[in-house]
């Protein structure tokens, strides 16, 4: 005989001012396999916990029902407390009568209606509910951190200073991301290489970290604690074996105007080439695409110049499997191409930038040896115009969002500015000054007081060149009038945006991700580090734009949740996983094909001598997500899913 | 040479020489009118198969009889085009191996017979394409648009009172090459999801579940509402699913052997953002 116990709970007001709790007590108390039925202002409280283990006890109930909140929120909470009562925990379940009920209703008497059909049909599932034992699975002790940027930089030492194998893959030829061309960094305006250096160098130094550059995630199977990773390793046309990183080949090779992706557009590069001269590791790469040899057959000067001959133009793309227990994603972000704003002529003008390129100019070791410059002319600009929030804060031609760090860095450029040419003017355009962070405001402050930067509160719209000047078009509103400025050099704060390949990388590991292309945490709130999928952490600017001190806090924190991981042996899954009717089994196939986690695996089955009787679907619990999809779609109603059978599900409908 | 004497020929040479255990054909039915199935081993038989415009049952269903097919021997089959579908469809499905038929391939113009050209089911793409390239219509094409034309309400009181009539026989789905399962999701009774009694429910319930079985696997044969015993016209509603998969994911079922079923496989750049 069942013996249900039914907990409601009143939420506070949550649920309480809408769902008449007495009366649904008192009407679960008449089902039938109902032993208790009570109600409690917070059950999810010490004593609400405690109130529910000790009716387990008193009564030898066989089952629980608590109606309150979504399980997401305390389902872990009431299975717990039942364990330590001594009931299996998969003997409770949760009737959702806040998120589900009292929250999106108006009408008390039709929300204690729902209360009770939503709690009734809990109560005749749970009387079908089994015991189920969690499965274990072993965890594979090695990290695989994707993105070499300063929060992918961070994670991994984090984790290898533990002790823990950690493999780093940046898909560039070198570490460094977007930290690598900054010159000096908001708030305390220390050099960006300085300090960015020494962590590339340590990362790639250190025994316990397996640095892959110039390689790529190709496939991403598996689940927390045994994911199986391919990783292409892309073709450098260089031995990294051999090579010693005397740059010989990058003197002599012939090919010299290719535009340098590290100095956004405004430097030159070789067709063999290392980003930057920093670069770590520091051996060369072939531009495929834009090598003489590749090209047309003749040349190959690199290689007869290569002391070492380590340059292969044979060389071919090669493919590398690795297991990992835990994944973190720190993939960065882009800026976004201002060349939708036509009215302020980038792309047109050549001394319209991007913040970007500032930080290039500005950089010691950049195209202008740390000059400011014009492209156009090499001229040193005396009036600069800055205008922030180019693409963000603009739902009609932008992003809808905040980049957050536009404001800092254009404040940053103005103080540069001042500090490099004396005597020039800057004018920057802004909506809001979003100074939110230690030492902050106190840095724009300084721009403004001590750098005499000029703030003008308006929007720009127009910029056009006449008479050897950029003029620049807006408003004041503070001043409530238009301005015109003539200026040398325009610099947009472009906004920041995801990686173009982020919402298909993002399927490739199989993670979620927002409307714009950064990854869903979790909760926002509550697990802003994990991401959708168990296993997979989430560091920096991939996740929302992110400045330098917020993407490495992030980076730690994942660091500390793969540690938690790695400190156990054994991992205790979710015994929700499907199993199959072998004997009712059509062995279709579609399930194998319909199982997102490739769970499912054909099995023979053999009479004695060994002859194939029957070919069958067969789950693999280990790698059982407990999603199914299987389910719904074996046609012959084999499988099956532990905690949602079809004897459960129909119960529960019919119980409604 | 009719096409019937040039595959009573064909079947002799292949029983005889033992290229096949077995020939899948017509042979004269209780009337001039009917054809039923024959299944002949012996080349001495072959004079009793027929071929004439009243061979219309898809025979293909016969080919996953339990144990026919697991001595790997070949077996020889009369097919119209929606038999050559569904021989893809099987295969697809693991039911069979498409290496050990042998098709007979026809189609019927009127009272005229053609012959389509071909052994393996591979070689038949063209005429698969090409019907799906002629976008197929409804068997009772003026009903079918009849019902199209009605408003939901009416729809449904429409295929309720078709429904009313049905006798919960089963001869539809047995008369299905597509339903092959060894236990039908309506002989299951742990739940019993689907109401046994041949009431307005369980009828519902038992022709829904029948049209998302076959959507997107049937290929309109025919066999079900001919088998069927009060006249329900089943195949419009599989016209209508079939139309439904080839619209939103230019699925038509059947067009080959390594073809993936629509409802269980998935694109990664479909643009629908929820699929991980
Ligand atoms: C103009 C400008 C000025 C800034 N100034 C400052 C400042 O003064 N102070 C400050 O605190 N912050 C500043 N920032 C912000 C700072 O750049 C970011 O906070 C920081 O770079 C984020 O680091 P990240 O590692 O998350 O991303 P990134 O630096 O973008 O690194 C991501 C790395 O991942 C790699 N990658 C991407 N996809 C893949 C893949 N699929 N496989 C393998 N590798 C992949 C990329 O190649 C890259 O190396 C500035 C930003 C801009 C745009
Ligand atoms: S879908 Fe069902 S019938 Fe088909 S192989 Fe899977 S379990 Fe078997
Ligand atoms: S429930 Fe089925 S589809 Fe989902 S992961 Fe498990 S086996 Fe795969
Ligand atoms: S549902 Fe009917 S028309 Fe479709 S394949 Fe089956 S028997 Fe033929
Ligand atoms: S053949 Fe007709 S009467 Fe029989 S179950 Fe099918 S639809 Fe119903």
């Amino acid at each position: 005989m069942a013996k249900i116990g039914v907990f409601i709970c009143h939420c506070g007001e949550n649920i309480g001012a809408k769902v008449d709790c007495t009366k649904l007590a008192a009407a679960m108390g008449e089902h039938p396999g109902v032993a208790v039925s009570v109600e409690y202002k917070y059950f999810c409280s010490d004593p609400g916990q405690e109130s529910v283990k000790r009716a387990i006890r008193d009564n030898n109930l066989t089952g629980v029902v608590v109606a309150a909140c979504s399980p997401r929120m305390h389902e872990a909470t009431f299975r717990k407390a039942c364990a330590e009562a001594g009931l299996n925990p998969y003997l409770c379940e949760i009737a959702n009568i806040r998120e589900q009920c009292s929250w999106v209703h108006t009408d008390n008497d039709q929300a204690t209606e729902k209360a009770m059909d939503i709690t009734r049909s809990m109560v005749e599932k749970v009387k079908r509910n089994n015991k189920l034992q969690p499965i274990e699975v072993p965890v594979t002790r090695r990290a695989l951190v994707i993105g070499g940027g300063i929060a992918g930089i961070q994670a991994a030492l984090d984790i290898a200073n533990a002790g823990q194998d950690v493999v780093l893959v940046e898909r560039e030829p070198s570490l460094g991301g977007h930290m690598a061309q900054l010159s000096e960094t908001f708030p305390t305006l220390d050099c960006s290489q300085c300090i960015m250096t020494p962590r590339m160098v340590e990362a790639a130094q250190h025994p316990k970290i397996r640095l892959l550059t110039y390689a790529e995630i190709e496939s991403v199977d598996g689940y927390i604690g045994n994911f199986s990773v391919r990783v292409r390793m892309k073709s450098r046309y260089v031995d990294i074996n051999k090579c010693t990183g005397c740059g010989d080949c990058i003197t002599k090779c012939p090919a010299k105007k290719i535009s340098s992706e590290f100095d956004c557009g405004l430097g030159k590069r070789t067709a063999i080439y290392t980003p930057f001269a920093q670069s770590v590791p520091n051996i060369p790469v072939i531009d495929h695409a834009n090598c003489i040899y590749f090209k047309n057959g003749k040349c190959k000067i690199c290689s007869k110049t290569c002391q070492c001959d380590a340059i292969d133009f044979d060389m071919q793309d090669t493919f590398e499997d690795i297991e990992v227990g835990a994944i973190v994603v720190a993939t960065g972000f882009q800026v976004q191409n201002n060349t939708m704003y036509g009215e302020y002529g980038y792309g047109k003008y050549p001394d319209v930038i991007n913040g970007l390129q500032f930080e290039r100019l500005a950089s010691a070791s950049g195209p202008t040896a740390g000059k400011i410059l014009r492209p156009s002319d090499g001229v040193e600009p005396q009036t600069v115009v800055f205008i922030q929030c180019a693409g963000s804060r603009d739902p009609s031609k932008g992003v809808r969002y905040c980049s957050k760090i536009c404001c800092m860095y254009t404040a940053k450029h103005a103080m540069l500015y001042a500090h490099k040419v004396h005597g020039g003017k800057t004018h920057i355009f802004y909506m809001d000054i979003r100074a939110a962070g230690k030492g902050y405001d106190e840095f724009s402050r300084r721009a403004i007081e001590e750098d005499e930067a000029a703030y003008l509160r308006g929007r720009v719209s127009k910029v056009w060149e006449e008479n050897g000047k950029l003029m620049v078009r807006g408003v004041d509103t503070l001043l409530g009038r238009p301005v015109e400025i003539a200026a040398d050099m325009v610099v947009l704060a472009t906004a920041i945006i995801a990686q173009p390949d982020a919402k298909e990388f993002a399927k490739t590991i199989g993670i979620g991700y927002d409307e714009y292309g950064f990854y869903n945490e979790a909760h926002l709130k509550l697990r802003p580090v994990e991401s959708s999928t168990a296993g997979v952490f989430l560091a920096g600017a991939c996740q929302s734009p992110k400045d330098i001190p917020d993407s490495v806090a992030q980076a730690s924190a994942t660091a500390s949740k793969v540690l938690a991981l790695f400190s156990k042996d054994m991992l205790e899954r979710e015994p929700v996983v499907a199993t199959n009717n072998e004997a009712t089994c059509a062995g279709c196939w579609g399930c194998v094909l319909a199982c997102p986690y490739n769970a499912i695996e054909q099995k023979d089955i053999l009479d004695r001598s060994g002859r194939i009787i029957k070919r069958v679907a067969s789950v693999n619990p280990g790698l059982c997500q407990g999603c199914g999809t299987c389910v719904t779609f074996c046609r012959s109603n084999s499988l099956d899913l532990a905690g949602f059978t079809e004897r459960q599900i129909f119960a529960e409908v019919m119980g409604l | 040479m009719s096409i019937e004497e040039q595959y009573r020929t064909r079947a002799k040479e292949l029983l005889s020489g033992g290229a096949v255990k077995m020939v899948i054909g017509y042979g004269k039915g209780s009337n001039a009118k009917r054809r039923r199935p024959i299944f002949i081993s012996s080349a001495d038989e072959v004079d009793r198969l027929v071929l004439d415009d009243a061979c219309i049952t898809n025979l293909s269903g016969y080919l996953v009889s339990e144990g026919l097919l697991s001595d790997e021997k070949r077996v020889a089959v009369f097919l119209r085009p929606e038999g050559i579908r569904a021989i893809n469809i099987l295969a697809a499905e693991s039911q069979l191996d498409a290496e050990q038929i042998v098709i007979f391939g026809f189609d019927v113009a009127g009272n005229e017979i053609k012959a389509l050209k071909g052994i393996n089911v591979e070689e038949f793409s063209d005429v698969i394409d090409s019907i799906k390239e002629g976008a197929p219509e409804a068997a009772e094409e003026e009903l079918f648009e009849k019902i199209e034309k009605m408003s939901p309400q009416e729809r449904f009181s429409f295929w309720q009172e078709e429904f009313a009539k049905c006798i919960k026989c089963y001869a539809c789905r047995q008369a299905c090459p597509m339903c092959y399962c060894r236990r039908c999701i309506v002989d299951s009774n742990q739940p019993q999801w689907v109401n046994t009694s041949s009431h307005t429910l369980g009828n519902f319930e038992w022709n829904i579940v029948r049209a998302f079985h076959l959507s997107g696997r049937c290929v309109e044969c025919g066999n079900c509402d001919r088998a069927c015993p009060v006249n329900i016209p089943l195949r419009l509603i599989n016209h209508r699913m079939a139309e439904e998969v080839l619209g939103a994911f230019d699925h038509f079922a059947g067009t080959s052997k390594t073809q993936e079923p629509v409802l269980a496989s998935f694109k990664k750049d479909d643009s629908e953002t929820f699929i991980l």
